[in-house]
């Protein structure tokens, strides 16, 4: 795959547009999730996966073979995504209010990997919670959505999100743990699977 | 360590935290079954996340976003395009060499600096009048003495000017 990407790649800066469009329909469904994970809107997350092409294309020479060209991509996709909730942020301020706090209670440990098991197969439950998660990462604050998305989707370790977030690594770590807190209490509480009142046990 | 101060630990990977902290995380974990248990939700989280928003965009027609790509980049970057008119290939190939561009718009200034310079060096109780040519092939400016008076080298001109 990687090697295909490269071919398409040097053809595209060659100036073959199919080469491009080849690459543009390869990566655009994973460009649109991480859009969406970020800025949560449907139309807005569209816009940002089209940018971020425009941009990819614009920067094409730049592109190290080296690296990965779906990496590269990823990271252009969320700093456009960034940049846009900055824009927004002001206008938005009432959308990113907390999660109500009976759903911050937090979930029985253990509680949402033991429902859905380690079969790695899809489960009903799994399909189920897959299908409230947009609406669970939007009940999330802009800046714990942001870390959980570019952690779970990117792959970025601790180091990359405090550099792309421009954030110490200990709030990175502190904004992960909130988040997945939130998402994990939420996605249960949509399960049936909620058993609030357990806390820590030492 | 208590389950407070590992919770924000949870779900790092290898090499992601200093030595300090791996082990007293991985002290607390042999012994902490409810954080044994929270690891494991992060992993279910983690899995929960990019199948939910990978099932969100599968779920999305996409038929028509290549071609919105395409629409907004310029048609004249791709090969066999119409060849653009002679302003459009200046500012292509002013786009293309910025350096070249800079090197352009310096070059007068660096030899109005090396007249000015050689003028005030040459000259005794004010300055001289020369009939001077001036050419701008590229940066370094030179002077040279001639019958005619000083000529201004910019750049090495190696068919003589």
């Amino acid at each position: 795959m990687a090697l295909l990407d490269l071919e398409l790649v040097d053809r595209a800066r060659g100036g073959d547009p199919e080469a491009f469009r080849d690459l543009v329909v390869r990566h655009q469904r994973r460009v649109y999730a991480v859009a969406l994970g970020i800025v949560k809107d449907r139309d807005l997350a569209w816009d940002v996966s089209q940018d971020a092409f425009v941009r990819v294309h614009r920067h094409l020479s730049e592109f190290r073979d080296e690296s990965s060209f779906s990496t590269w991509i990823h990271r252009i996709t969320a700093r456009v995504a960034i940049d846009v909730l900055r824009k927004e942020r002001p206008s938005r301020r009432s959308d990113v209010a907390d999660v109500p706090e009976p759903v911050l209670q937090e979930a029985a440990p253990g509680v949402l990997s033991t429902a859905l098991g380690t079969d790695p197969q899809e489960t009903v439950l799994r399909r189920e919670l897959a299908a409230r998660l947009t609406e669970a990462l939007g009940q999330l604050p802009d800046v714990h959505r942001t870390v959980l998305v570019l952690r779970e989707m990117d792959g970025l370790s601790y180091e990359e999100l405090a550099e792309r977030l421009s954030i110490p690594r200990g709030t990175v770590m502190s904004r992960l743990f909130h988040a997945r807190k939130k998402m994990q209490a939420m996605l249960a509480g949509y399960a049936g699977i909620d058993a609030p009142g357990s806390g820590d046990r030492s | 360590m208590k389950c407070a101060g590992a919770a924000p630990l949870l779900g790092s990977r290898p090499g992601e935290l200093d030595p300090t902290e791996e082990a007293a995380l991985s002290a607390h974990l042999s012994s902490c079954e409810a954080c044994r248990a929270r690891q494991a939700d992060h992993e279910a989280l983690a899995r929960v996340v990019e199948n939910g928003l990978l099932g969100e965009a599968a779920r999305r027609d996409f038929s028509a976003f290549a071609d919105g790509v395409m629409a907004r980049i310029p048609a004249a970057t791709w090969r066999g395009a119409p060849a653009p008119g002679l302003l459009g290939r200046v500012l292509e190939l002013l786009r293309r060499h910025r350096v070249l561009a800079t090197a352009s718009a310096l070059a007068p200034a660096l030899a109005a600096l090396a007249l000015y310079l050689y003028i005030g060096r040459t000259s005794g109780t004010g300055p001289l009048e020369f009939s001077v040519e001036v050419t701008s092939e590229d940066l370094a400016p030179m002077v040279l003495d001639t019958s005619d008076g000083p000529i201004i080298l910019v750049g090495e001109a190696s068919d003589g000017t």
